[in-house]
């Protein structure tokens, strides 16, 4: 008797936790960042500090397009220093809400020895 | 009881003093560790079920380890982890399965982020002796449900430790991170929180861009045989092959072995895709060898296994896992299978916010 309640009782935790697992996996594929629709793409070899080879456009659209293309390149440099490190233990995890994520990259900085560059680029890929 | 020696009290007043050092070197830095993100107490964990036939004996074994971390302002970190276990077997003269819920709490521990190099830890932590301990223990992030036969050396009676650790990683050249750990850890003698009395370190080499990671630990007992623990560690994740080798030797005076495991995920097979992404297959193979003194937790005589499994991943959190292994030894040689489903979960406790 005791033994089937010990089995309903894991069954129980064990669809609870289940259902925990799978409504965190997320639905739809994160949106690649929006660019301005003024903004044209730059050929492969373009020169972007080439401001004269560029055409005229506002400065607002310089000032969008330098935030932009920093903010692609520290994703991009986040990418790979979450799969260098998180990688070497674990499978790489979905991403989490901002403030989850700031919760156990911090247990990561301790638990994995992340460096403080590691930590603060990993953390922005995770939350963007 | 705790149980601690004069000289004790003098390493531990000394840790307090290493405290208060860093905090007050952490006075004069001003950046946010995280940002502008301010992080939320979590709960999360893995929880786990394991079927192995342990030499035709049966054994179930349901597992959860909630961990909790309560980060407090930019600088510290509560974290602590439990483990319920249960080994349920079938006994003799009686049908079905038996088996208590063994309660234990794994780490319970402060953690001060003091600066770039630095963190100190106190309280009772996970022995930093080689890796498996400390990084690969969790099912969820194990490859291979059993555990190497060389887990014993030098993490301890309870794989923890009771005192402080200072830690870090930081980057010493732009090809390369150091990473490091020293600590010390007083006796007591409380079970299931037992520990032993003893200091050392670990110091590892991580190249980003080879992938490769490699280290040393060290670990001097001060008590009973006073003696010296050694070990290494590797891992290396090739860039071009969803490949990953992973490699410990410890060497104690109650034993010494090694472990060798690699783990390719079929990502790259051009069919099946979906299903090949989510498939990976582990090896492992390790050798132990009885040193001069005996242990309770290590074979009592030189042991040979080999160990052969699949993995299936649903989600990253959910996975699915199997394995057959071969023991060899002067006792007898016997076959362990082993079939289990794990998955890891997160729990926030708090607003969570946006995505950004």
């Amino acid at each position: 008797m005791k033994r089937n309640w010990m089995l309903i009782c894991c069954l129980g935790v064990m669809t609870f936790l289940v259902g925990t697992a799978i409504a965190q996996e997320p639905t739809k594929p994160e949106a690649a960042p929006k660019l301005p629709a003024d903004m044209p793409l730059l050929s492969a070899n373009s020169n972007p500090n080439d401001e004269n080879a560029l055409p005229q456009r506002t400065k607002r659209t310089r000032q969008a397009r330098h935030t932009t293309k920093r903010e692609q390149s520290e994703r991009a440099e986040g990418e790979q220093r979450f799969r260098e490190n998180c990688g070497r233990c674990h499978q790489p995890p979905h991403k989490f809400p901002p403030r989850v994520m700031a919760a156990a990259i911090r247990h990561m900085r301790v638990r994995a020895m992340l460096t403080d560059e590691d930590m603060r680029l990993i953390l922005k890929y995770m939350t963007q | 009881m705790l149980s601690f020696g004069k000289a004790g009290f003098r390493k531990l007043a000394g840790a307090a003093a290493a405290v208060l050092f860093f905090a007050l070197n952490a006075l004069g830095q001003t950046q946010s560790q995280t940002g502008d993100v301010k992080p939320i107490p979590i709960l999360q964990g893995s929880a786990g079920f394991i079927t192995n036939f342990d030499g035709g004996d049966a054994h179930l074994a349901p597992i959860a380890t909630p961990v909790v971390l309560v980060p407090v302002g930019e600088r510290w970190l509560f974290e602590t982890r439990a483990n319920f276990e249960t080994d349920m077997v079938q006994l003799p003269g009686r049908s079905g399965f038996h088996g208590q819920v063994e309660k234990q709490v794994d780490y319970a521990q402060i953690d001060f982020i003091a600066n770039k190099y630095a963190t100190v830890s106190v309280g009772r932590f996970l022995t930093p002796f080689g890796i498996y301990n400390e990084r690969l223990y969790p099912v969820w992030i194990r490859n291979l449900q059993s555990d190497p036969l060389t887990l014993p050396i030098g993490i301890g009676p309870s794989n923890a430790s009771t005192g402080v650790m200072v830690r870090g990683g930081f980057k010493a050249r732009p090809q390369f991170d150091i990473n490091y750990t020293v600590y010390f850890s007083t006796l007591v003698t409380t079970t299931p929180v037992d520990s032993d009395r003893f200091a050392g370190g670990r110091a590892g080499i991580f190249v980003p861009k080879a992938r490769l990671e490699v280290g040393g630990s060290f670990q001097h007992l001060l008590q009973q045989e006073r003696s010296n623990l050694f070990g290494f560690h590797a891992v290396w994740q090739p860039t071009k092959l969803p490949l990953d080798i992973r490699w410990e030797y410890a060497r104690s005076k109650r034993g010494s072995g090694y472990w060798l495991e690699p783990a390719y995920k079929l990502s790259q097979l051009p069919f099946l895709q979906n299903e090949m992404r989510r498939t990976q297959l582990v090896a492992r193979y390790q050798q132990f060898f009885t040193g001069q003194l005996a242990s309770d937790s290590l074979p009592p005589v030189n042991t040979k296994q080999f160990e052969f499994g699949v993995n299936y991943y649903f989600m990253d959190g959910l996975k699915f896992t199997t394995n057959y292994g071969r023991q060899f030894s002067s006792i007898g040689n016997k076959n362990v299978w082993t079939l289990g489903l794990t998955y890891r979960f997160v729990v926030p406790m708090g607003p969570e916010g946006g995505r950004r």
